[in-house]
């Protein structure tokens, strides 16, 4: 199994925000995480890349336990998030942005070299660049981009740290119609051809079920449903939480 | 649309414009400004304004560039000036001695203050630096009296050397610092360019983000703590040299408010801005002082309307309107394609 949790809890005060989730990713797989809000979607995602720390329970990738992991330690292990709120650095260019994220696979405290010198690293921003149709872009500052620049920056930052999954946190939340269509087919690409695993939370059910391999169902911080998206939408409990008792 | 991995050729051509080979024209254009400065102004001020601004570059790479507000730089600044003057009394060091105990007891303490305080943010961190300023001021004023001789400072050092050649007299003195200026000016320009420095700006920009690509934010805030710590040694050791003696004031709280206003007149965050806020408080303070005893009330003014002028400080306000217009530009050339 490559991720999973055990009974992963996070309660803040009295709040039990996620509460006792197992849950499993399998290499290469699309999975999305699903719930009304506040159902424990971005604290789940927290707890598994390590901004929080779970009030109990396990976290394992690749069969190691990652539980009580620092953020740049699960990042280095190949675990990246996207912002559901972008986090993005606003007075860098765009492709300075993702070039910090790159050479964090090289280089840390080099304080001498130039990093015109970086000739992979900066190589590599521009592949991602192109990957997440930025390149026109890469000398603009990131403050001056759209909403919708800046959910694909996002994404184009978490893919320089070559992560082995991808967290995804709500990325079209925001976009138009069309966006949301082409950002779809840009996450499933990145899943299909770079064989990324991916773990999605995501409101828009038409791209949920449309990509997705496997579906979670969170309310009120545990599972509710677990399933293909055939399966999970087909379910009664599931029904009743997103469309109120019959 | 995919490259293929061996191939750097067109990526080549691609980083003329993303990021060129970065220019050194201002370092060179900066050092031919700063060679004829004392047949401009007094050399003993242009003496003080390099040292100032050798202070500043280290701590403009804290908070301009690192985005952290350290209110205690004093003691790293007077830690070096005390440190350097000590040797030069006591064991009639020499002055290459001097200078590296000035730099290493001010590392050293950046270490320390940095193990304890590093991990506190924003105002906290420079309440506790200021603290920690304000200890060792008063630990000079009178427990340590016999060796540091308290409120006098430390007067009797010796006349400095430098190959024969006596560095009481202003000229040879003032192109001693000019060297060392010149070497901090190259340090500092590697630094911004290179990888470490642009983590630095990351971590400005964003701790989380910067920590969610994997990097230990922790150590890199510690790290630039050090490394501005590594200038403000050098500078207080210089200062003693220029001055022939160590004012206890090195250790006050009012340098490191100083050097704070300095920075922020210059444009944190810009690689001159704290050399060009040294030289325009320095001089103002020089020349108005001369006028009038009630010079601060006049350079106090002075500085508020800087400041309305130029809101992120002159060479900041500068940048971001370049920046802005490249902007423009960029947008013309996007709408037009």
């Amino acid at each position: 199994m490559y991720l999973r949790t055990e009974k992963v809890c996070k309660y803040f005060g009295g709040l039990r925000a996620v509460d006792q989730v197992d849950f499993r990713l399998k290499k290469t797989q699309l999975k999305s995480i699903i719930g009304p809000n506040g159902a424990g979607k971005t604290t789940l995602f927290n707890l598994i890349a390590g901004v929080h720390r779970p009030t109990g329970g396990k976290v394992f990738f690749e069969d190691r336990e990652i539980t009580r992991l620092p953020l740049h330690r699960i990042s280095r292990m190949g675990i990246t998030k996207t912002y559901q709120i972008t986090h993005v650095f606003p007075s860098l260019t765009v492709y300075e942005n993702v070039r910090i994220a790159a050479q964090s696979r090289v280089t840390s405290f080099n304080f001498w070299d130039s990093t015109h010198r970086l000739g992979e690293v900066n190589a590599k921003s521009l592949r991602i660049l192109e990957q997440v149709e930025l390149i026109e872009k890469r000398n603009w500052l990131a403050s001056t981009l759209s909403h919708g620049e800046r959910k694909y920056l996002e994404i184009g930052i978490a893919l320089a740290t070559e992560p082995k999954i991808l967290l995804l946190d709500e990325p079209t939340a925001g976009m138009s119609c069309a966006e949301t269509n082409l950002c779809a087919e840009l996450i499933q690409k990145l899943n299909r051809e770079l064989g990324l695993s991916i773990l999605l939370v995501e409101h828009d059910m038409s791209v949920v079920m449309g990509i997705s391999d496997e579906v979670l169902v969170l309310n009120e911080g545990k599972v509710l449903a677990e399933g293909t998206p055939r399966q999970v939408s087909d379910n009664a409990e599931v029904q009743r939480v997103y469309l109120g008792e019959r | 649309m995919e490259r293929s991995e061996g191939d750097t050729r067109p990526v080549r051509t691609l980083l003329k414009d993303v990021q060129a080979r970065p220019g050194t024209t201002t370092l060179w254009v900066t050092m031919a400004v700063l060679a004829v400065l004392p047949f401009v102004i007094s050399a003993p001020l242009a003496s003080e304004i390099l040292i100032w601004g050798i202070f500043g570059l280290g701590f403009n790479l804290l908070l301009g560039y690192t985005g952290v507000l350290s209110f205690g730089h004093a003691a790293y600044f007077g830690l070096g000036a005390y440190s350097a003057g000590l040797a030069f009394r006591y064991w009639q060091a020499s002055i290459w001695t001097g200078l590296l105990l000035g730099v290493a007891s001010a590392m050293l303490l950046a270490c320390v203050i940095g193990a304890l305080a590093i991990r506190k943010r924003g105002v906290y961190f420079a309440m506790i630096s200021l603290a920690f300023g304000q200890m060792l001021y008063f630990l000079a004023l009178s427990p340590l009296k016999e060796i540091t001789r308290g409120e006098d400072g430390l007067t009797r050092i010796p006349i400095i050397h430098l190959f024969s050649i006596s560095l009481n007299r202003p000229r040879p003195l003032y192109y001693f610092i000019f060297c060392i200026t010149g070497l901090m000016l190259w340090l500092t320009w590697r630094i911004l360019h290179s990888p470490f420095g642009k983590l630095l700006q990351a971590f400005r920009e964003n701790e989380e983000r910067a920590r969610a690509c994997g990097f230990n934010t922790t150590l890199v805030k510690f790290f630039s703590l050090v490394l501005s710590a590594f200038y403000a040694g050098l500078a207080g050791a210089l200062d003693t040299v220029y001055l022939g003696y160590v004012p206890l004031t090195t250790l006050f709280w009012l340098t490191s408010g100083t050097m704070v206003m300095m920075t922020i007149l210059g444009g944190k965050g810009t690689f001159l801005g704290p050399l060009v806020g040294a030289g325009v408080f320095l001089f103002l303070q020089n020349t108005i002082s001369l006028l009038t005893p009630r010079w601060e009330l006049f350079v106090g003014a002075i500085f508020v309307a800087i400041i309305l002028l130029f809101p992120a400080g002159i060479l900041g306000t500068i940048r971001d309107r370049v920046h802005a217009h490249q902007m423009k530009k960029l947008k013309k050339a996007a709408d037009a394609a």
